[in-house]
């Protein structure tokens, strides 16, 4: 693809990561599935966490919801495309020439394909009732 | 062919020749990579809950009192103003080179000023600048207290 074509997707899929950014800080407070909104509920002074929006049972709440786990999948879609794009830049600027830039563009591809698969699978199991 | 890049990554880091502009150059530059590098942790570490309830608590724990020091807000709560920082500067940079907001070309005169810091877009930026404390503010407290604004 052309660098233009690639950076006008950089400037769209930051945009997006932006809406959807917004919406993980909101599931992770307001619209969190519990009644007490903090990150971690501790019991007393100890250790043990008993409730809080990290807990084990509200986030699988969240996952396990289609709109939820369909609004990740796409937000891991476009995050990981622009991270990699991102490294790409970062790196075709220091180790400049055509072999280095296949190099890198084809190791972030494949770096990037494997940090998705991984995602995708996390979410994927979740929506369909495993883990 | 070899292409020389005398300075290469050494000269992103010094911004202070150059004005504001490389400054925020220098941060969105800075906070990408960081926020790359948490995506990749991050991706990594929210798959532990395929593992059940017991292992992921105690990872949630562990990642609030990483050794046992309770650090977990102070590493959150930068990795959020990195994001905040990083999303609304780039933002500006979406507008700006896609060539809106800046003034019109004029006659440079001595003392030279950069285009970037005059009119709309030192309003755009001083705007986005106010956004970014108030959005970082209300994130930080809620990390600390799990108090929403």
């Amino acid at each position: 693809m052309r660098e233009s074509k690639l950076m006008f997707l950089q400037y769209l899929t930051g945009l997006l990561i932006l809406i959807f950014g917004t919406f993980h800080f909101l599931l992770l407070s307001y619209l969190a599935p519990t009644t007490n909104k903090v990150l971690y509920l501790y019991l007393g002074n100890t250790h043990q966490l008993i409730g809080g929006t990290l807990y084990y049972s509200t986030v699988k709440e969240i996952y396990t919801t289609l709109l939820w786990g369909a609004m990740f999948e796409a937000f891991l879609t476009v995050l990981v495309y622009h991270a990699f794009n991102g490294f790409r830049v970062i790196l075709s600027e220091q180790f400049q020439g055509p072999r280095a830039e296949k190099i890198i563009t084809y190791t972030m591809l494949v770096i990037a394909l494997i940090i998705f698969i991984y995602g995708s699978r996390t979410i994927v199991v979740l929506l369909t009732g495993g883990g | 062919m070899t292409i020389e890049n005398k300075k290469g990554w050494i000269s992103w880091f010094n911004p202070f020749k150059y004005g504001l502009d490389r400054w925020m150059y220098a941060l969105h530059r800075l906070t990408g990579i960081v926020l790359g590098i948490y995506l990749i942790l991050h991706i990594f570490e929210t798959a532990n809950i395929l593992r059940g309830p017991v292992t992921w608590n105690s990872i949630m724990v562990s990642l609030d009192w990483p050794f046992g020091v309770h650090i977990g807000p102070i590493i959150l709560s930068l990795v959020f103003l990195a994001a905040v920082y990083h999303g609304l500067n780039g933002l500006r940079l979406t507008i700006v080179e896609n060539g809106l907001l800046l003034p019109r070309p004029y006659r440079p005169e001595y003392p030279y000023k950069a285009k970037s810091i005059r009119g709309l877009n030192l309003v755009l930026k001083i705007i986005l600048g106010i956004v970014m404390v108030v959005i970082g503010v209300i994130g930080v407290l809620y990390i600390f207290t799990g108090v929403l604004i």
